[in-house]
C-alpha cells in the first residue's frame, strides 16, 4: 500500500503534454491548484499563469485545459461536467478567455485513469490522438482518423482501447479550424473549442481508466449526503413543479420540464414504459421526471421517446434518446439520435416552417438530421446564434449581396423555402468544410462574420428577434428570465454567459410567494426576484442574488456540479415548504475531499475563481474601462415591441437609468470599482489574488 | 488431494446433524443431495476462523439476487457508483459488482461484431450485468484454489472472504458472466454480496431498473460470456460420474 493521500475527491495528477516536444508530464493537483479546486478554475490559473494576453486563440503558444474537479465521476448527482477552458476562437474583436462544459463520461473516465485534468499545449506536426489509460500517457498518430466524422473517430479509437473507453473528439469542423466547432464525447455531449484541438492537431482525447475516486469522509455520511441532495432534486433545471397536475403535487406549471404523467409514456422503448406520477419522494423514478425531447421538439416525441440518457451519476436524464426510423430511408443517418436543449432543435432551427406544421414530423427530421450532422462534424450552434444569423442573412437578403451569383446558386433554397431537412446536406458540411464564402463566414461566429462582410455589430444588437449581445455572442438567460439580475449576468463572459442559477430560481415552477419567501432567506429579502415579466426597479438584493448566481456557477464548474441542475435552492418538498439547501455544495465538497469548507468559505474560493476570470478578461483587454467597454448591453433589451413602458405587467423591456444602478450596485457587492467594473486593490488581496493585482497594476490595469 | 481429505471431515460433520450416530456411506449422503447438503458452507455451521476448513462444495442456494430490466435502464452508472462508495468508500466502477460501464457504449456484444447493435452508440439499450448468485455447481467458487468464495448468511450471498484470497485471480476466468471483479488496491477479488440483503444498486437506481427478488436460477438462462474453468473439478468426480 502506498500512502493515503491527504485528500479524497481529486484524481491526484494533472497531465500536461506538449504536443510540439512530445514532452508529456503530470503535477500535483492539490499542491498546485487546490485553492482554484479544479475545472474552470484549474483552466483560468493555467491560462492566467501561462499564456500571454496577446496570444490568439489558434497560436501555439494557446493552451487548452481540460478540467474536471473533486465530485466528478463521484455519486453526488449531477457530477458529469468536463471545463475546457482556452482562448475563445468566436469572442470578437480579441480571443479572450473562455470556458466550454461538456457533459457524458469524458470526466469520470478521465478521473479513473487517474488524472484531474489535462493540459494541452503546442501543436503536433502531424494530426495526433491522445491516449490515456490508467496512468499511462501516449501519444499517438491520428493520420488515418483525419478527415473522419466524430462517430467514425469514435469507434476507431474504442477498437484500440476497448469498448469502455470515453472519447472525446473533434470532427472536419474542429479540424479545419472553424471556430464554431465543438469536442463531443459519448455521443452527443458537446463543449466548445473544437478549433483549438483542430489549430493543435489534435483530433482526439481517448480515456481508459480503471482506478478508483477515494471517498474521504465517513462511507454512511457520504450516503446519507448523497440521499439527501437527491431529495432536494427536481427536473431539468431544477424546476421543481410539475408541467401537469399530478395527485401528489399543489402546484404544477406549464412550463415545466418536469413532464412526466400518468398516460406519458416512453412510446419507442421495447416494451414501452410509462413514466408515471413520480412523486418527488420516490427517489428511485427521477429519471422519468424529465423528457427533453417532448419539452423541445413536442408532444408527438413521447412516441419516439426510447429512454432519457445524460451524464455520469446524475439522475435528471436530460439527453434524450429518440427513434425516429424513418429518418434512415430518407436521408440515410442512424434511426436514433440523443441530445438535450439547443443540440436537440439545432436542425430545426435553420428552417422558418415546414410543410406540417412547427410541431410536425418534417421538424423532428429535421431536428434528427442536425443532431447527426452537428455531432459527427462537431459544429457548434453558439446558442442558436448560428441559426438566428443564417435565417436573418437569407431573409434580409445579405447572403445574396455578400457571396455573389454563382455561389448563391450552389444551395437549393427551394428545399429550405419548403423546410425540407435535406438542406441541412447542403449547408453543415460547407461550414464544416469551409466550403464557399457564404458557409466559411457562418463558422467564423457572429462577430467575425459581421466585420468580414462590413456589417455593423450595431445592426445585430438592436434587433430584438437575434437576441444577440456581445463579442460575438448571444443571451443565456438574461432580462426575460431574471430581469436586473439576468442582465448583469450576461454582462460578464466573453461568450454566452453559461450560468443557470439564477434560472433555475426564478423558472423554478414555483408560485411567486414561494418564491419569494425562499429568495428572503437566500439574499435577504423577498425583494430579490419579481415575476417573470412583472419587474421591479433595481434594488440590493438583486444585486446579492446576481453575485451569487455568477459564484455559484463558477464553484460548480470548480467541483465538477452542473451548473445547468444546480443550485438547488428550491425543492420539490412540500413539507420542507419548497426549501432547497444553498449548503450542499459545501457538503459534499467536505465529505468528498476531506477539506472541511463551510458554506463562506467556499463561497470564496468560487470569488477567487471568478475574480480571476475578471483579471484574465481585464488583462486581455489591455483596459481597465471594463464599465464602458465590455460589460455592455445591446439595445435591444431597452425597447418592446409594443411599446410598453419598463415596470409594467407584460413586458420585460429594461429602464436605462435603472440598469445603470444595477451595475454600480453589482460592482458594489462584488469589491469592484463603480466606475470602471475593475476589482478593487482589496478585493485582490481578501481573495488571496495579491500576485494577479501586481500584474495588472504594472499595467495600469487596476482601479 | 488434501481438500478430498478435509471434505471427507466435513462430510462427517454434516451426517452428525442430518442424523446423529448413524454410519452412512458416502455415496448415500451424496445422494441426500439438496437441503441436506445445503448448509455443508454455512460460515455459522462451520464456525468459520475457529480453525476448521471451508467445504468443498457450495449446495445452499441463496436467498435472493438482483434482477434487472435493460429497457429501463438509463446508463446513469448510479448503482454502479453507490455499490463502490456506500460499501468500499470509494467510486469505482472497474470493481462495481453490477456491471454497466462495458456494457454501455456498445452493448454486451461491443464493438467486435463490426457493428454497434445496442448501448449509447447503438440501439440504446444498455444491458446491466449482474451476478447470478448461482445453485450448485457455483463457478467461481469452484474455481478458486483457496476455497475463498463462501457463502454467507443472511442472504447466503456466495462471498468472497477477503482473508482466503490470494488475489491469483483464477475466478475472474471461471465465472460465465464475468462478474468477478479485482481491486488492484486491495490485490482481492470481489464479488456481489446483495448487501446483507440491502443492495445498495437497487436503492441507489433512479429509473427501478433494477429489483431485488427471491433466488430463482437463471444460470443457464442467461447468455454466459465466458467458457468456466475450474481447477478443483476432480473434486467433482463423485458427483458428476
Amino acid at each position: 500500500m502506498g500512502k493515503m493521500p491527504q485528500y479524497g475527491g481529486w484524481a491526484g495528477k494533472v497531465l500536461r503534454v506538449d504536443l510540439s516536444t512530445g514532452r508529456i508530464t503530470t503535477e500535483d493537483t492539490v499542491e498546485k491548484y487546490k485553492d482554484y479546486i479544479g475545472g474552470t478554475g484549474l483552466g483560468y490559473k493555467v491560462l492566467w499563469d501561462e499564456v500571454a494576453p496577446e496570444t490568439r486563440a489558434f497560436d501555439p503558444e494557446n493552451k487548452i485545459v481540460f478540467a474536471t474537479g473533486p465530485l466528478a465521476g463521484t455519486s453526488a448527482p449531477c457530477n458529469g461536467r468536463t471545463a475546457i477552458t482556452t482562448l475563445w476562437p468566436t469572442c470578437w474583436p480579441k480571443h479572450l478567455v473562455g470556458s466550454g462544459h461538456m457533459g457524458g463520461h469524458f470526466a469520470a473516465e478521465l478521473k479513473y485513469a487517474g488524472f484531474d485534468g489535462v493540459i494541452v499545449e503546442g501543436r503536433a506536426d502531424h494530426p495526433v490522438w491522445l491516449a490515456i489509460a490508467d496512468g499511462k500517457v501516449e501519444i499517438r498518430d491520428a493520420r488515418r482518423l483525419w478527415g473522419q466524422g466524430i462517430r467514425r473517430t469514435t469507434l476507431e479509437i474504442s477498437r484500440q482501447m476497448g469498448p469502455e473507453a470515453v472519447v472525446a473528439a473533434i470532427g472536419q469542423a474542429g479540424e479545419n479550424m472553424v471556430p464554431m466547432s465543438v469536442i463531443i464525447n459519448s455521443v452527443s455531449h458537446s463543449g466548445a473549442g473544437g478549433a483549438v484541438m483542430g489549430s493543435k492537431n489534435l483530433k482526439a482525447i481517448g480515456v481508459r481508466g480503471t482506478g478508483s475516486i477515494r471517498i474521504a469522509g465517513n462511507r454512511e455520511e457520504w450516503e446519507k449526503a448523497v440521499r439527501y441532495h437527491l431529495s432536494l432534486i427536481g427536473a431539468n433545471n431544477q424546476i421543481v413543479v410539475p408541467s401537469s397536475p399530478q395527485p401528489w403535487a399543489e402546484h404544477y406549471n406549464p412550463g415545466s420540464r418536469w413532464v412526466a404523467s400518468r398516460g406519458r409514456t416512453w412510446g419507442a422503448a421495447n416494451p414501452p414504459i410509462e413514466t408515471g406520477s413520480c412523486e418527488p419522494q420516490n427517489l428511485n423514478r427521477i429519471a422519468y421526471r424529465t423528457n427533453n425531447a417532448a419539452f423541445f421538439l413536442g408532444e408527438q416525441a413521447w412516441r419516439y421517446t426510447v429512454r432519457g440518457n445524460g451524464c455520469t451519476g446524475c439522475p435528471i436524464r436530460c439527453h434524450t434518446m429518440i427513434k425516429v426510423p424513418t429518418v434512415a430511408s430518407k436521408y440515410g443517418i442512424p434511426e436514433i439520435g440523443q441530445s438535450t436543449c439547443v443540440r436537440m432543435i439545432f436542425g430545426k432551427w435553420f428552417f422558418k416552417s415546414f410543410p406540417d406544421g412547427p410541431l410536425g414530423e418534417t421538424s423532428i427530421e429535421a431536428a434528427m438530421v442536425g443532431m447527426h450532422l452537428a455531432d459527427d462534424l462537431g459544429l457548434w450552434d453558439n446558442y442558436g446564434q448560428l441559426q438566428r444569423d443564417f435565417q436573418k442573412c437569407y431573409s434580409e437578403g445579405i447572403f445574396q449581396s455578400k457571396v455573389g451569383e454563382k455561389e448563391f446558386r450552389r444551395y437549393s433554397w427551394d428545399k429550405f423555402e419548403k423546410g425540407d431537412p435535406a438542406f441541412l446536406f447542403e449547408l453543415l458540411p460547407r461550414i464544416a468544410g469551409k466550403d464557399g464564402e457564404l458557409a466559411s463566414a457562418l463558422g467564423l461566429g457572429t462577430g467575425f462574420m459581421l466585420e468580414g462582410w462590413g456589417i455593423s455589430e450595431e445592426a445585430w444588437k438592436s434587433d430584438r428577434t437575434l437576441q444577440y449581445w456581445k463579442l460575438g455572442h448571444p443571451k443565456h438567460h438574461s432580462n426575460e428570465d431574471a430581469g436586473q439580475c439576468g442582465v448583469i449576468i450576461n454582462t460578464q463572459y466573453n461568450r454566452d454567459a453559461q450560468c443557470h442559477s439564477h434560472t433555475n430560481f426564478t423558472r423554478n415552477g414555483l408560485p411567486l410567494e414561494i418564491q419569494k419567501r425562499l429568495a428572503a432567506d437566500l439574499w435577504g429579502s423577498d425583494a430579490a426576484v419579481d415575476a417573470a415579466g412583472d419587474f421591479t426597479p433595481m434594488n440590493v438584493y438583486k444585486a446579492k442574488m446576481a453575485k451569487w448566481a455568477l459564484l455559484r456557477k463558477e464553484l460548480h464548474d470548480s467541483i465538477s456540479l452542473c451548473n445547468w441542475m444546480g443550485p438547488w435552492s428550491s425543492s420539490p418538498l412540500k413539507e420542507r415548504g419548497y426549501k432547497g439547501d444553498d449548503t450542499l455544495e459545501s457538503l459534499l465538497y467536505s465529505l468528498v475531499t476531506g477539506d472541511r469548507k463551510s458554506p463562506r468559505e467556499l463561497d470564496e474560493v468560487a470569488e477567487r475563481i471568478f475574480v480571476l476570470h475578471r483579471a484574465l478578461t481585464i488583462r486581455g483587454m489591455g483596459t481597465r474601462e471594463m464599465r464602458a467597454k465590455h460589460d455592455t448591453i445591446p439595445d435591444w433589451v431597452y425597447g418592446d415591441d409594443k411599446d410598453r413602458i419598463p415596470f409594467t405587467k407584460g413586458t420585460i423591456q429594461m429602464d436605462k437609468d435603472d440598469i445603470r444602478k444595477a451595475m454600480q450596485m453589482f460592482y458594489e457587492e462584488a469589491g469592484w470599482d463603480k466606475e470602471t467594473g475593475v476589482p478593487t486593490g482589496a478585493t485582490y488581496r481578501r481573495l488571496g489574488l495579491s500576485d494577479v493585482e501586481e500584474k495588472l497594476a504594472k499595467k495600469r490595469l487596476t482601479a | 488431494m488434501k481438500a478430498l481429505i478435509e471434505a471427507d471431515g466435513i462430510v462427517e460433520q454434516v451426517l452428525n446433524v442430518v442424523a446423529p450416530g448413524q454410519p452412512v456411506s458416502r455415496r448415500r449422503v451424496l445422494k441426500l443431495c439438496g437441503a441436506t447438503i445445503a448448509g455443508m458452507a454455512s460460515w455459522h455451521f462451520f464456525g468459520m476462523g475457529g480453525g476448521i476448513s471451508a467445504p468443498l462444495i457450495i449446495t445452499e442456494q441463496a436467498g435472493g439476487l438482483v434482477v434487472a430490466d435493460p429497457t429501463r435502464c438509463v446508463g446513469c452508472r448510479r448503482c454502479e457508483l453507490a455499490c463502490t462508495e456506500f460499501n468500499d468508500g470509494k467510486s469505482s466502477p472497474g470493481t462495481a459488482r453490477i456491471k454497466v460501464r462495458r456494457n454501455l457504449n456498445f452493448g454486451p456484444a461491443g464493438l467486435y461484431t463490426g457493428q454497434c447493435t445496442d448501448g449509447n452508440w447503438g440501439s440504446g439499450l444498455i444491458v446491466q450485468d449482474f451476478c447470478k448468485q448461482c445453485p450448485h455447481p457455483v463457478p467461481c467458487a469452484d474455481a478458486c484454489p483457496n476455497a475463498a468464495i463462501e457463502v454467507k448468511p443472511p442472504v447466503n450471498a456466495r462471498v468472497v472472504n477477503p482473508d482466503r484470497c490470494t488475489g491469483c485471480k483464477v475466478c475472474l476466468k471461471a465465472c460465465p458472466w464475468e462478474m468477478m471483479s479485482f481491486d488492484p488496491e486491495t490485490n482481492k477479488a470481489t464479488k456481489c454480496f446483495l448487501c446483507e440483503g440491502k443492495p445498495k444498486c437497487v436503492e441507489a437506481c433512479p429509473a427501478e431498473a433494477l429489483t431485488y427478488v427471491s433466488w430463482v436460477d437463471l444460470t443457464g438462462k442467461v447468455p454466459s460470456r465466458t467458457t468456466p474453468v475450474s481447477n478443483r473439478s476432480v473434486a467433482c468426480i463423485d458427483c458428476h460420474k
